[in-house]
């Protein structure tokens, strides 16, 4: 007979949960890139960046010249699940994202 | 200055201004839209409309994975967008000054980003437009109408996002003022942030 292992309980349930909504963790092993591309406007991806990351105009801003003028930014990082909420975020805001392990 | 297509309201909608024309024109260009978000054909708009998640061709389980849990939601999403726009245009009367007026409530205002920006990925896509974005064809070009048609899309949504991103602000979560003690910081392979104005807004939320 085993004591009910209490961290099982205890356990969040989603990666937000655990993180915290905006947790943005440099030594996790997944990053998004968002990839340039001829249509979405610089004003349009900075205002997505705001709107789904939360994050300032100064960093939403610096991110987008990033991916135009060097092709493609990280923008976000987290667990395989974390990456791909966030990937299907981006995606639903017609930005073309990807996903890959950061090695 | 030309007028602007969107404004304000004091009680927090969002008008849209627009010709008779601009309404017939936005009206089809959304049922049009609806068929190709459903089942884009192969190729580029397929592509740009539903990229892959993986570019690693061995995560091709996990791209598996990712299109059963997220394409169908993306679908009914894009198509929901278009349907709501359709339906906003139904009806629609000008008043005396010949001038369509279409109030738009928080979420609507949103589904009309999502289907403006749906048919410039998609039009944009198929013309293959350029960096340079030049839809300016010679008329006796077979990409003319569409080139004219992605010109306006593109006004259309250039106004609704200069809108948008003046509301949502200047600050966000990762602004150090809105840091708690020892909270979360940026990763270190992205660019911090370098100080900005005097934000006060909330950050990046829905602010209707």
């Amino acid at each position: 007979m085993t004591t009910p292992d209490i961290q099982e309980i205890t356990v969040p349930d989603t990666v937000e949960e655990l993180l915290g909504e905006d947790d943005v963790r440099p030594d996790v092993p997944w990053v998004v890139l968002v990839w340039n591309d001829p249509v979405n406007t610089f004003a349009y991806v900075i205002f997505v960046f705001q709107k789904v990351f939360g994050y300032s105009r100064a960093k939403a801003s610096k991110l987008t010249n990033q991916v135009h003028f060097e092709g493609k930014a990280v923008v976000a990082n987290g667990s395989r699940e974390k990456c791909e909420a966030d990937v299907s975020r981006l995606h639903a805001y017609g930005l073309w994202a990807t996903m890959q392990k950061d090695d | 200055m030309a007028r602007r297509m969107f404004k304000r309201a004091r009680n927090g909608t969002l008008v849209a201004t627009m010709y008779e024309q601009e309404v017939e024109l936005l009206a089809m260009t959304a049922r049009d839209m609806v068929a190709i978000v459903e089942e884009p054909p192969d190729g580029d708009v397929r592509d740009r409309l539903y990229p892959r998640a993986y570019l690693d061709p061995t995560e091709e389980k996990a791209q598996g994975e990712y299109d059963a849990l997220v394409h169908d939601d993306l679908v009914q999403a894009r198509r929901t967008a278009l349907e709501v726009v359709v339906a906003g245009l139904e009806g629609v009367e000008p008043n005396r000054r010949g001038m369509v007026e279409i109030s738009l409530s928080a979420e609507d205002e949103m589904q009309w980003l999502t289907a403006v920006n749906d048919a410039r990925l998609v039009i944009g896509t198929a013309l293959g437009v350029t960096e340079e974005g030049d839809t300016d064809y010679e008329p006796n070009d077979p990409r003319f109408e569409y080139g004219v048609l992605y010109g306006w899309l593109t006004q259309v949504h250039f106004e609704l996002v200069t809108l948008l991103l003046d509301e949502i602000g200047e600050a966000g979560t990762d602004d150090p003022r809105l840091e708690s003690p020892g909270g979360p910081t940026g990763p270190g392979e992205l660019p911090g942030n370098a100080p900005g104005g005097a934000p006060d807004d909330e950050p990046g939320r829905d602010d209707g």
